[in-house]
């Protein structure tokens, strides 16, 4: 049982100073060991430049954007789901060896240690999310950098999310080797199943699109064209569009993809709710995560 | 009123007890060391005591607040240092205090001064912008205590503090825990090693989860031993030797003679 307190008790100047404090220490011990930062660079490379002009060499273009241009959400989104889950699972290797328990037997409340760690970890999720957004303008995407006030917090609650559901299941696992057979049982299919790497409708290899100049490009996708002759029609298999749209990834991958590329393909209501939801989620899963954590 | 009061605490794990109607009480600034062989159910305690663990039966109070009722009012009061280091190997010694500081909700006006007087007391100012990751064990083991004591606990808790260490780092430690008690700290802690825990006020023996021995070491050699040479050892090794007596046999044969002389 969650206690009430937990998610009522006020936050005042000190908690806000100790959450401050154990976001920066979340912070700290990501700058001061770099090499997390390889996964997440590694993975990029090889989605976005190797498979991406790979594939994009046969699907030529989706919709008018080429395979790269399309999968860069999707990527983002997987570094992000892949640090959050490390991060929440980093609390195994802190309960047992690190200032975990040390943090756990001091008198700070539940409250404010749900805030430190979810707010410092979806932080170091969110640079490395950000980290494909570095190859952009190599791969020809360009979108007005206002958007990032909206591209950066979107990926900052999908971050939050699910690093407190992580938290939940890092719990209750006895050692880091399962992080492996967990990430890959539960990456995979969310990140596969978000329209990550297929568009759910629309007209694919088509050709000559991509080669008018683009403002016309533009132009023509506010009218909706997005290929000009060629390709096939993308029809999903019904149950797999069903699981597409009742899979929440799909929603904050789609927001991102409309901020970025300005293509969506699902519902924007239901992804803003999607984006009030997960953290919310992911506070309570926290929250029951610590306290079955503090009493033992 | 005593500091600490204990009160049948009991633990089990998957059916097998670990801690047995533990019931012991130590005042304010008094020392108190627990002692026992490995699996005694020493750590077990401590762990109820600092609410890491739930008791099945049993009540700790500590400055009259009940730990299960009142755990954050239990954790303003006590220091806590564990068996394994808690640090974080890629902070600096002086950031690792400050964060302790925070969690305890010291006063940020006061928060450089008591570092300082930690970095001072530990003897890490020189080092206190290093990595943690690079000091000794035993600079490692002073910054913790200096930590657990950063807030000015009532009590504090330590697991085998001087674990791991070289002779000359367990002494200089010891020294500081010293002056810790000077200072009127109370403090409890487990030890494998016999000459600390003689330093404490009072000790206590455990075995197989329960208490066998509480009093000072006077009291207890006085109670237990059956020769007037008896070493505090040599009772310690009596007492808590029920289940590897061949064991002892083997490793101390002159021992079990003088005993059973």
């Amino acid at each position: 049982m969650i206690r009430g307190s937990a998610f009522f008790a006020p936050v005042d100047g000190a908690t806000i100073h100790v959450v401050r404090i154990l976001w920066m220490r979340e912070v700290l011990v990501f700058l001061s060991d770099r090499s997390q930062l390889l996964g997440a660079l590694s993975r990029t490379f090889l989605w976005l430049i190797i498979l991406g002009f790979g594939l994009g060499a046969t699907l030529r273009e989706i919709e008018g954007y080429t395979y790269s241009q399309y999968i860069l959400p999707g990527v983002m989104v997987l570094n992000i789901l892949f640090a959050s889950l490390q991060s929440a699972f980093g609390i195994i290797a802190d309960r047992k060896f690190g200032i975990f328990r040390q943090v756990m037997v001091s008198p700070t409340s539940s409250l404010t240690l749900t805030l430190g760690k979810l707010s410092g970890a979806a932080t170091v999720s969110l640079i490395h999310g950000a980290v494909p957004l570095l190859f952009a303008p190599i791969i020809g995407i360009s979108f007005p950098l206002e958007n990032l006030l909206l591209i950066l917090p979107v990926m900052f609650l999908l971050s939050f999310g699910i690093t407190g559901i992580g938290l939940i299941i890092a719990v209750r696992v006895r050692g880091f080797l399962s992080f492996g057979a967990i990430s890959n049982g539960l990456i995979q299919p969310l990140y596969f199943l978000s329209g990550a790497i297929f568009p759910l409708k629309g007209i694919v290899g088509g050709i000559g699109f991509l080669d008018i100049p683009g403002t016309l490009r533009d132009e023509l996708r506010n009218h909706g064209v997005y290929a000009i002759s060629g390709g096939w029609i993308v029809e999903l298999p019904y149950w797999l569009e069903v699981i597409v749209k009742a899979n929440p990834i799909s929603y904050f991958l789609d927001i991102l993809r409309q901020l970025i590329l300005n293509f969506s393909q699902l519902n924007q209501e239901v992804a803003v709710y999607c984006c009030l939801f997960a953290p919310c989620l992911g506070w309570i899963c926290a929250s029951i995560a610590l306290g079955v954590v503090r009493r033992g | 009123m005593p500091l600490l009061s204990c009160e049948n605490l009991t633990k089990s794990f998957s059916g097998k007890v670990a801690v047995k109607s533990l019931s012991f009480s130590m005042m304010s600034g008094e020392s108190v060391a627990l002692i026992g062989p490995n699996g005694a159910g020493k750590s077990t305690a401590l762990s109820m005591l600092t609410g890491l663990l739930r008791p099945d039966h049993g009540c700790a109070v500590i400055d009259g607040y009940n730990a299960a009722e009142n755990p954050k009012e239990i954790r303003k009061r006590i220091g806590v240092l564990f068996q394994e280091y808690t640090l974080d190997e890629h902070m600096s010694a002086k950031r690792t205090l400050e964060l302790h500081a925070a969690l305890y909700g010291v006063r940020r006006r006061e928060v450089p001064s008591l570092v300082s007087e930690a970095l001072q007391w530990s003897e890490l100012e020189a080092v206190k912008h290093q990595k943690v990751g690079t000091l000794s064990g035993g600079m490692k083991r002073r910054l913790e205590i200096a930590r657990a004591a950063l807030h000015k606990p009532s009590l504090l808790i330590l697991d085998e503090p001087t674990l791991g260490l070289d002779p000359k780092s367990r002494i200089d430690l010891w020294d500081r825990i010293e002056t810790l008690k000077m200072k009127g700290t109370a403090v409890l802690l487990t030890t494998h090693i016999l000459r600390e825990a003689e330093s404490c006020e009072r000790i206590g023996i455990l075995s197989e989860g329960e208490i066998i021995a509480f009093g000072t070491k006077n009291s207890i050699l006085a109670e237990y031993s059956k020769h007037p040479n008896e070493s505090f050892q040599d009772v310690f090794l009596y007492l808590t030797r029920q289940n590897d007596s061949d064991e002892i046999k083997t490793r101390f044969p002159k021992l079990i003679r003088t005993k059973s002389a």
